[in-house]
């Protein structure tokens, strides 16, 4: 179990909990990272703002950047 | 995730020896960055740099630069609060399921295959296996992931008409009923202690309810 708990999205502010709708129907989750971040709205808004300007846009490929995410979750013994 | 942006098995594979394995020059450079920033709290020789550099534009390094310390930053705080792996919520995963089986081959084993294969990732569960009835016997049907110790040596069990859902916190064993007969049964085994709960008894019931007709409509009639 995590240890601090996972908001749902009714307990999240109304501009949040429309971006974890989207998660949901787009991905069928709402990462844990992300609903357990929401205890601080303002910290998990910028964060996903932060992740997808990192692994979306740019000229690296995709692939490549997922490699290194892959690569550092595994030296920091990560398996989230 | 990464083998839906392209990466392949053998990349992933090839990160466990990232010296020798035939990673392109900029990859091997980008990667050997990566373990620099890690390890060595992102403290980069320049020789490791000017490497970087041969094969990256200063923008370009920027991003990586970002993807690795971002990735950094979300592994610690997912290690200090001992973060659970994401599962997919069980209603979207049923509806999946039921997708699924609604355009799935005749086969009932094919069809059950693909059924398994969504359980599983969808729920991270170790194992999943469908058993079908056969005259007074159940047979596996269909099976993903570790072989569940109980069953290494039968690939049939013998048949319980009573049989209700059972569940431990590490197993779940579902009855698949077609009308009042017993058809099938789903068997959920995870080696995690405390890794299944309700929420998992009501999808896999849930799924049970789907695959009745396919299980039912295979049985031989008498």
């Amino acid at each position: 179990m995590g240890r601090l708990r996972r908001l749902s999205p009714d307990e999240v502010p109304p501009g949040l909990r429309d971006t974890f709708r989207t998660f949901l129907a787009e991905r069928g989750n709402i990462p844990n990272m992300f609903r357990t971040m929401a205890h601080r709205p303002e910290i998990v808004s910028t964060l996903l703002a932060h992740f997808r300007a990192v692994m979306g846009p740019g000229t690296v490929p995709v692939a490549l950047k997922e490699l290194l995410a892959v690569r550092v979750s595994s030296l920091n013994s990560c398996d989230y | 995730m990464a083998k839906q942006f392209g990466v392949s098995d053998q990349a992933l594979q090839g990160l466990n020896n990232i010296d020798t394995f035939p990673f392109p020059p900029d990859e091997k450079a980008a990667l050997r960055f990566a373990d620099a920033m890690t390890r060595e709290a992102g403290r980069v020789d320049d020789g490791l740099f000017d490497e970087l550099r041969r094969h990256f534009s200063e923008p370009q390094i920027i991003e990586i630069a970002s993807v690795i310390g971002t990735f950094n930053y979300f592994n610690r705080v997912n290690n200090a609060l001992a973060m659970d792996i994401t599962l997919t919520d069980p209603e979207v995963l049923a509806l999946r399921i039921a997708e699924a089986l609604a355009t799935a081959p005749p086969d009932p084993a094919a069809a059950c295959d693909r059924v398994v294969e969504l359980l599983r990732q969808g729920r991270r569960y170790g194992s999943v296996g469908v058993l079908a009835r056969k005259g007074d016997r159940l047979v596996r049907l269909a099976h993903r992931g570790a072989e569940p110790p109980a069953a290494k040596d039968a690939t049939s069990a013998t048949l319980d008409p009573d049989a209700v859902t059972r569940m431990g916190d590490r197993e779940l064993t579902v009855p698949v009923h077609f009308g009042a007969e017993l058809v099938g049964v789903i068997e959920i085994h995870n080696d995690r202690p405390g890794s299944i709960d309700e929420e998992d008894r009501i999808l896999v019931e849930r799924v049970a309810g789907l695959l009745a007709p396919l299980l039912g409509a295979r049985r031989p009639p008498g």
